[in-house]
Parts: C-alpha cells; structure tokens; sequence
C-alpha cells in the first residue's frame, strides 16, 4: 500500500463522514451555535442532525447543553478541545493527502 | 477543499449581519448623535437646556452605546434566533486591555490633533468630512466581513455626504448634526429593509424546532 493510500486510511473517519464534517466546521468558528442553527446552516433533519450529534458528543468532539436565553429553550452545542484538535489533525492529513496527490 | 473550509467559516461569520438589526440600532445612535448636535445648534446658548446638553455628550454616547447593545441582544433574541437559530462568536482577540488602552491613547491623540488644527486654520468646517471618511472606512471594512455590498454602498455615502457638508458653508456643529442623522437614517433604513425582507423569508417555525 502507497504511502498516500495508507494517509487515507488512517483518515479520522468520525469527522470524515461529510455531514459530520460540517457540523464540525460550523463549530469551530463559533464559540457555541444551537440546533436550529446547525439544522438551517447543514440542512439536515432533526433526526439526522440529533444522530451525528450524538455520535460527535459520544467522541467527546462535542459538548451539548440545554438552557434558557430569556425564555426561548437552547440546545446549545460546543465543539470540545479535543474535538478542536481532531478537526484541525483532519484536516492537516487531507491537505497533506492533497499536496501528495495532486 | 481548504475553500470549502473557509466559505463555511465565513458564511457563519456573516450569519450577525444576516438581518439588519446591527444596521438598525447603530443608525439610531447616529440619529440621536445627529439629534445631540442638532439640538446644541437650536437652543439659545445661555439656556439650562443648552447648558445641560453640552456637558452630557459622554453620557449619551455611553448610555447609547448601553442601549444600542441591549435593543440589539432583545430583537435577536426575540426576532433573529427563534427563526434561524442562536450563534455565540468568540470573545475578539483584539480586545484587549493593552488593545483599549491604546485605541483611547490614539481617539485622544486624534481628538487633541483635530483641536489644535482646528485652532490653526482658524476653521472646523472640515471634522464632518473627517469624520466621513473615518465612518466611510469602517464601513467598507465591514463590507469585507460581512459579505454585504450595502455596507460598501453605506461608506462610499458617509464619505460623499461628510465631503459635501464640509464644502457647504454650514456650521460646523450644525453639519455633523446633519452627517449623523442622515448617516442614520440611511444605516436604519438599509438596516429596516435587510430585517424586513429576513422576516419575510424566515418565517416563525410553527412547531418547536429547537429541541432535540
């Protein structure tokens, strides 16, 4: 196996799947965003969206919380540090990959 | 793809600007700058009211930068993120202690240069159109951020009216009077525009669409 091939593999495939992959970048130029906002901005539906979070939130990638601003209830999401840091390894190897590739 | 990472990233950024309310409360405290100096034109100058008014120009840029902030936060919040949903930015990194403190070392630099030059040529007709191009250029920087043409559309007429008032023979006071309230109504007016056509295709979700 190439050493190209096998940079692919070794692709984070959590944040790899593209929906996941936007809902991470979303993230990671927002201190917080709310659900609505990540549903609007991925076009996914509720349930769809509900899912990736969930898998995202498992990782530890993302941190969710429901609250209050004044009297409209938030679900409120967060990508951790260690989401941060997956993300920005992600992205680092497929710019890498790129530059190997093209 | 590094595209595709920074459209997002900037689309999101713009999401603030996305329905005019930012547009809207600053132009009202433009109009009730305009409102400030227009007033201290009008009224008799050994009058209390005038008396009053001079010496509460701290105030009302403070209680209006106070209250341009609250109306901002209480129309997203009851307008903007019911319909589209709530983004919290990162705190800006260039807002700093050390950053303020030397942002008012140069507004008073500035202010004392513009004095002294003003006592100089023996004239204080040329602040609006200083005053102009300063808002001009901040605006079409907002452009940049914002992804908004209106606000290149808004500089480009802060900096044509500050000229135009500068040249116009008017008092000095009486011509900001006239730059601020005019630079206003034109930011709410862009700003009411924006906020009526993003309600008008953001319509209120009918069932509860922020739950999980």
């Amino acid at each position: 196996m190439s050493d190209e091939l096998r940079a692919v593999t070794n692709l984070d495939r959590l944040i790899h799947e593209p929906a996941r992959l936007l809902i991470a970048t979303i993230l990671s130029s927002v201190a917080s965003a709310d659900f609505l906002f990540l549903q609007r901005e991925t076009g996914l539906t509720k349930g769809n969206l509900s899912a990736h979070l969930s898998k995202l939130e498992e990782a530890g990638y993302v941190q969710i919380e429901k609250t209050f601003k004044g009297k409209l209830p938030l679900t409120i999401c967060k990508l951790t540090s260690v989401g941060k840091s997956a993300l920005k390894a992600y992205r680092q190897q497929l710019q890498s990959f790129m530059e190997k590739t093209s | 793809m590094k595209d595709n990472f920074v459209d997002v990233e900037q689309r999101v950024k713009r999401y603030w600007f996305k329905d005019g309310i930012g547009e809207l409360a600053g132009g009202g405290l433009f109009v009730m700058l305009g409102l400030f100096f227009a007033g201290n034109e009008w009224l008799p100058s050994n009058s209390l009211a005038r008396t009053l008014l001079d010496s509460s120009l701290i105030l009302v840029l403070i209680s209006g930068m106070f209250i341009t902030r609250w109306l901002i936060n209480l129309l997203k919040t009851h307008l903007t993120y019911p319909r589209t949903g709530y983004v919290e930015y990162f705190p800006s990194k260039k807002n700093t202690p050390s950053r303020r403190t030397l942002t008012a070392v140069i507004a008073m630099s500035v202010s004392i240069s513009m004095i002294l030059f003003g006592r100089v040529t023996g004239s204080f007709n040329w602040i609006s159109g200083f005053t102009g191009l300063a808002v001009g250029v901040i605006l079409i920087m907002t452009q940049a951020q914002s992804g908004g043409r209106k606000f290149y559309i808004l500089g480009v007429f802060t900096i044509v009216l500050g000229l135009t008032l500068s040249f116009s023979g008017l008092s000095e006071v009486y011509s900001l009077g006239l730059f601020y309230g005019l630079t206003g109504v034109a930011a709410m007016l862009s700003g009411g525009l924006t906020l009526a056509r993003y309600l008008r295709e953001n319509p209120m979700p009918v069932e509860e669409s922020n739950e999980r």
